[in-house]
């Protein structure tokens, strides 16, 4: 009756201040009657202490009464539950072995999971730390002649569309645009290369972010002739002027240009994608990008109108594009718009890494839960006794329930507590595993830590996993009838329920750790065949490195052409140096330009031409890259002039995409972003190599003398005799010997390069991880499984001591045992199996080269955990052979 | 309104709250007064064990059937006085209804042996 359930609770909690009160308020109450009754009786003539006495057998059982009165008013469950954990604590402390097994396997287990659920929450759960982050869209573009629809493969747009798209579509409410930058900074020391961001004077307002101190960049400021301002992020603000607020307004050199500094952002303002910016400058589009409509370059962010939902952005977004596509049919002919959110954008790589990680270390909790509880029923058997002689003195089953459970929460907490502990350790090695350069493009990493939401999850984690261990060791107790535990013999058989569901604990802990170590031998799989992918060229002692040339001492193309030129001259001649060439793009990187081009006797309608991508190279670029040459030759010395023939040399992919296989060589093309290109030639095919990245597909590409296409920045590679990082130095000499402004930008061994990639990071980081959760689990399901059989063994001493009296050879006995923990293990993997061959599909994306089916884990994890599992098995049946049947008969 | 069978005395449960009920009927009493107008009504044929009284009176009280009120006896000493709340009364009325029609029918089922 809810009325009265309610007044009992406010009466409960009202009484928890008036106790005192209404415990003497019930005394007053008994002892009026009984003085009322006395002095009735003693009115009728019954002497003094009979009157008493009558009174009281008149009464009843008075503590009875009180009690029962007193309950209405009290929690004596709340009480209970206080002793409870007393008496648990007592036993807990009496048993240290079993306590600090069980807290050190739990505190693994929920750290690992705390750890883990910090990233999720840092990547996933928490929203980004801008005003009505659902709000904000990304918008970019691709023509299926170029690249592939996936959405988060094009996120480039040209400036001109840009600024038609501000104007004509009504579905956001601002579109902003950034662009990556770097800059020579000249602080308090030498020059030092720092990473910038140039954006759109509106674009902080799109995001919904305000300066810390200054103002944000005004209208105006972003066009090229205007005022030169920037704006510092906290972290640079902190280290470069050291927190100083009077920063605004000083000035302070970047590249050869005074900059005037106009505010500072705040401290926990974070843009993945230009993660590792430290200084963000309006945006100074070149005059020519601003009509080129060709010239893709430039990320587009925008926050929607209120109440427009992405699929009416799109629609508007495609209407827009239509009208273009009409308006420039050769630039926009063939451009489809792709909005992807924000959110999507900056996770969309890491969301799979980081769930399939969750799950794996969910298992790792649910199989340190199984062993846990098999502890505590193994315990729990050996305190029948116990559990039954207090039933018989008449204490209730719910209190014993009540009690084993308090026990096992005390467990869970404890292990949470120590389980905190390792999850920051964790979360501190987690982080400084990332490569650096990651870790700036996925910023919210360093978000993870401790924070109420990740405490909140602790305490869930913990709350369930006691009760997840606690309740078969509860249900075991209230499943007991008093007279069986008392009259059976103290180390007879256990009942065959308990035996079932400690053989169903181990089989799950043998199949949850089979799954996990699937999932690591095809992370590690994929790792290796991943690494051991010929990226196309010899990635060993090769050394990668950037030169910007400053626009006043090198403004035009012949003084790049000059420069690299009497660069490579010198650089060549350094001892260790075996040769050195540039490129557009640092191979396995990704980026670059793409061109769109005309097959010689094509017609094609304009702005459906096909498009590949460029990369323009200085003539030692095959043979210090050691590309293969497939046929043709390489560029010789006549193409090597500015004015010399137009030649291009394609790779393989180029030849299967565009000449269906044919021979190409002697076949021309024309670049059709103007009328006045003439005709190349084909003059050579060399091998593809991975360019973005070791785990993409190998794109079409054509290469062109650098002379023919010069570019102030310029990025060497150089092949080195021994280790390529012992090279830096001298080539830094040699640069600055050449020009002493000049700095030697990013200098990276290629191994690095590869070792630091996304491509690879995603392969080895969850190898790890999964990896020492799998031996992880592994070891506590082999622990399970030993602690299983050794107690079986120890139980039937009795029944081995007959057997082997009654002639039994140590053999018989041994296949017995092992026969008996086999089987566990069998069951437990052939589960494990089929629960893998479901669940390892879910990380496909994460996988290289490799079938989430792939027979040879499958079949090779499975003979693994056989043989471990039979060894787990062995020791206690070697103890079993040596069962002396005269003790074990003898011992009851 | 079933309640536990908490003490399984003289009288049953629902039968001892309903002649408290009717003994508050009269006006507000303590709890002596309640039992010695059972015993007297009754000609003490019903023989209530009055310590069982005080939890039946508290635990009306909490079901909202009794009001409870601290005052002084007839002999000038503290006593919890008792009396009927609304809803205290309309059960009185509705358990009386209750007890009439089942006492009437196990009546009439003695008559026809």
């Amino acid at each position: 009756m809810f009325s009265e359930w309610r007044n009992k609770t406010w009466l409960q909690i009202k009484a928890l201040w008036k106790r005192p009160q209404l415990d003497r308020d019930l005394d007053d109450e008994i002892a009026f009657h009984l003085a009322m009754r006395e002095e009735k009786n003693r009115a009728a003539g019954i002497d003094a202490t009979e009157a008493l006495h009558a009174a009281r057998r008149q009464f009843g059982n008075f503590t009875q009464t009180k009690d029962r009165s007193r309950d209405m008013w009290t929690f004596p469950s709340a009480e209970n539950i206080l002793r409870d954990v007393r008496f648990g604590f007592r036993v807990l402390v009496k048993n240290p072995g079993f306590t600090s097994i069980a807290i050190l396997t739990l505190a693994l287990g929920i750290g690992a999971n705390t750890a883990i659920f910090s990233f999720v929450y840092a990547a996933l759960l928490r929203p980004l730390p801008y005003s009505q982050p659902a709000q904000l869209i990304t918008l970019g573009c691709y023509r299926p002649q170029q690249s592939t629809p996936d959405p988060l493969d094009n996120w480039v747009v040209s400036y001109p569309d840009y600024v038609d798209w501000a104007h004509q579509s009504t579905a956001f409410q601002s579109l902003a645009g950034f662009s990556g930058d770097g800059f020579i900074y000249r602080g308090n020391g030498e020059s030092q290369l720092i990473n910038g961001a140039q954006s759109t004077t509106n674009f902080f307002s799109t995001l919904g972010v305000t300066p810390f101190l200054g103002r944000d960049f005004a209208p105006g400021e972003d066009i090229a002739s205007g005022p030169k301002v920037a704006m510092l992020t906290y972290g640079f603000w902190l280290t470069q002027f050291g927190g100083d607020r009077n920063v605004l307004g000083r000035s302070m050199q970047l590249d050869e240009n005074s900059v005037t500094i106009i505010g500072v952002l705040p401290r926990n303002f974070e843009f993945a994608p230009q993660g590792s910016a430290q200084i963000w400058v309006p945006l100074h589009v070149p005059q020519d990008f601003t009509t080129r409509r060709n010239m893709r370059w430039m990320p587009v962010i925008g926050r929607l109108a209120a109440g427009v939902t992405t699929s009416q952005a799109q629609s508007d977004m495609d209407t827009v594009n239509a009208g273009l596509s009409a308006l420039y049919p050769e630039a926009n002919g063939s451009i489809h718009i792709v909005l992807v959110s924000l959110r999507d954008r900056i996770i969309g790589r890491v969301q799979s890494l980081l769930l399939v990680l969750f799950g794996a270390v969910g298992f790792v909790l649910l199989i340190a839960c199984a062993n846990v509880a098999n502890l505590l029923m193994v315990r729990a058997a050996s305190r029948r006794r116990e559990f039954a002689i207090r039933t018989a003195l008449g204490a209730p089953r719910g209190r014993l329930i009540s009690q084993v459970l308090a026990e096992s929460m005390m467990l869970s907490v404890a292990g949470a507590a120590l389980g905190l502990l390792f999850a920051r350790l964790g979360i501190f090695l987690l982080v400084a595993a990332i490569p650096q350069t990651l870790l700036s493009s996925t910023p919210f990493f360093r978000d993870a830590h401790a924070n109420p939401a990740v405490l909140a999850f602790l305490g869930v984690v913990a709350i369930l996993t006691g009760l997840a261990f606690g309740l078969s060791p509860a249900l075991q107790i209230s499943q007991d009838r008093t007279g069986d535990a008392l009259k059976e013999e103290s180390r007879s058989s256990a009942g065959a329920t308990r035996a079932r569901l400690r053989n169903a604990l181990v089989v799950a802990e043998i199949s949850f750790s089979l799954v996990l170590l699937v999932g690591a031998g095809l992370m590690v799989k994929s790792l290796t065949a991943l690494l051991h992918r010929n990226p196309g060229f010899d990635a060993n002692n090769l050394l990668t490195f950037g030169v910007n040339l400053p626009p006043t001492a090198y403004p035009k193309d012949p003084d790049a052409i000059r420069f690299d030129h009497r660069f490579t001259e010198h650089a060549a001649a350094v001892p260790g140096i075996l040769g050195i060439a540039s490129n557009s793009i640092i191979p396995l990187t990704g980026g670059g330009n793409s061109i769109r081009f005309l097959r010689e006797g094509e017609t094609i309608a304009a702005g459906q031409e096909s498009e590949c991508d460029i990369r323009d190279i200085t003539p030692a670029y095959f043979s210090v890259m050691r590309i293969p040459l497939i046929s043709g030759r390489f560029f010789n010395d006549i193409d090597e002039t500015s004015d010399g023939p137009k030649h291009v040399i394609v790779n393989q992919s180029f030849v299967a995409r565009f000449f269906h296989g044919e021979d190409p060589l002697g076949k021309r093309i024309r670049f059709t972003f103007s009328d006045k290109q003439p005709f190349r030639e084909i003059v050579g095919v060399v091998g593809d190599i991975a360019d973005s990245g070791l785990d993409s597909p190998p794109q079409p590409a054509l290469f062109d003398p650098f002379v023919q296409g010069a570019n102030s920045f310029i990025t060497y590679i150089a092949r080195t005799s021994g280790n390529p990082a012992n090279a830096i130095a001298s080539l830094r000499t040699t640069l600055h010997d050449v020009d002493p402004q000049l700095v030697l930008i990013q200098p990276q061994t290629m191994q690095d390069l590869i070792d630091q990639s996304a491509s690879v990071f995603l392969r080895r980081y969850p190898s790890y991880l999964i990896g020492s959760f799998a031996a992880l689990a592994l070891l506590l399901a082999m622990i399970g499984l030993y602690g299983l059989v050794s107690y079986s063994v120890a139980q039937r001493t009795r029944e081995l001591g007959v057997r082997i009296a009654l002639g039994a050879a140590p053999r018989d006995v041994l296949r017995l045992v092992l026969g008996e923990g086999s089987r566990l293990a069998l069951i437990g993997v052939a589960i494990g199996l089929v629960a893998a061959f479901g669940l390892t599909r879910l990380m496909r994306s994460l996988l290289f080269g490799v079938s989430p089916a792939d027979p040879l884990t499958f079949v090779g994890v499975a003979t693994l955990f056989i043989a471990v599992a039979l060894i787990a098995c062995y020791v206690p049946a070697r103890r079993a052979t040596r069962v002396d049947p005269m003790i074990a008969l003898r011992y009851e | 309104m079933k309640q536990n069978r908490e003490n399984p005395g003289d009288l049953l449960q629902g039968t001892l709250d309903l002649l408290i009920l009717k003994a508050l009927a009269r006006g507000a009493m303590h709890g002596y007064a309640v039992a010695e107008w059972i015993h007297q009504t009754s000609e003490d044929v019903l023989k209530v064990e009055e310590g069982a009284l005080y939890p039946a009176l508290h635990r009306l009280e909490l079901r909202g059937l009794l009001d409870a009120e601290w005052g002084t006896s007839e002999n000038n000493r503290r006593a919890k006085f008792y009396s009927l709340t609304a809803a205290g009364r309309k059960q009185l009325t509705q358990e009386t209804e209750f007890w009439r029609r089942m006492s009437g029918a196990v009546a009439r089922i003695l008559q026809t042996a």
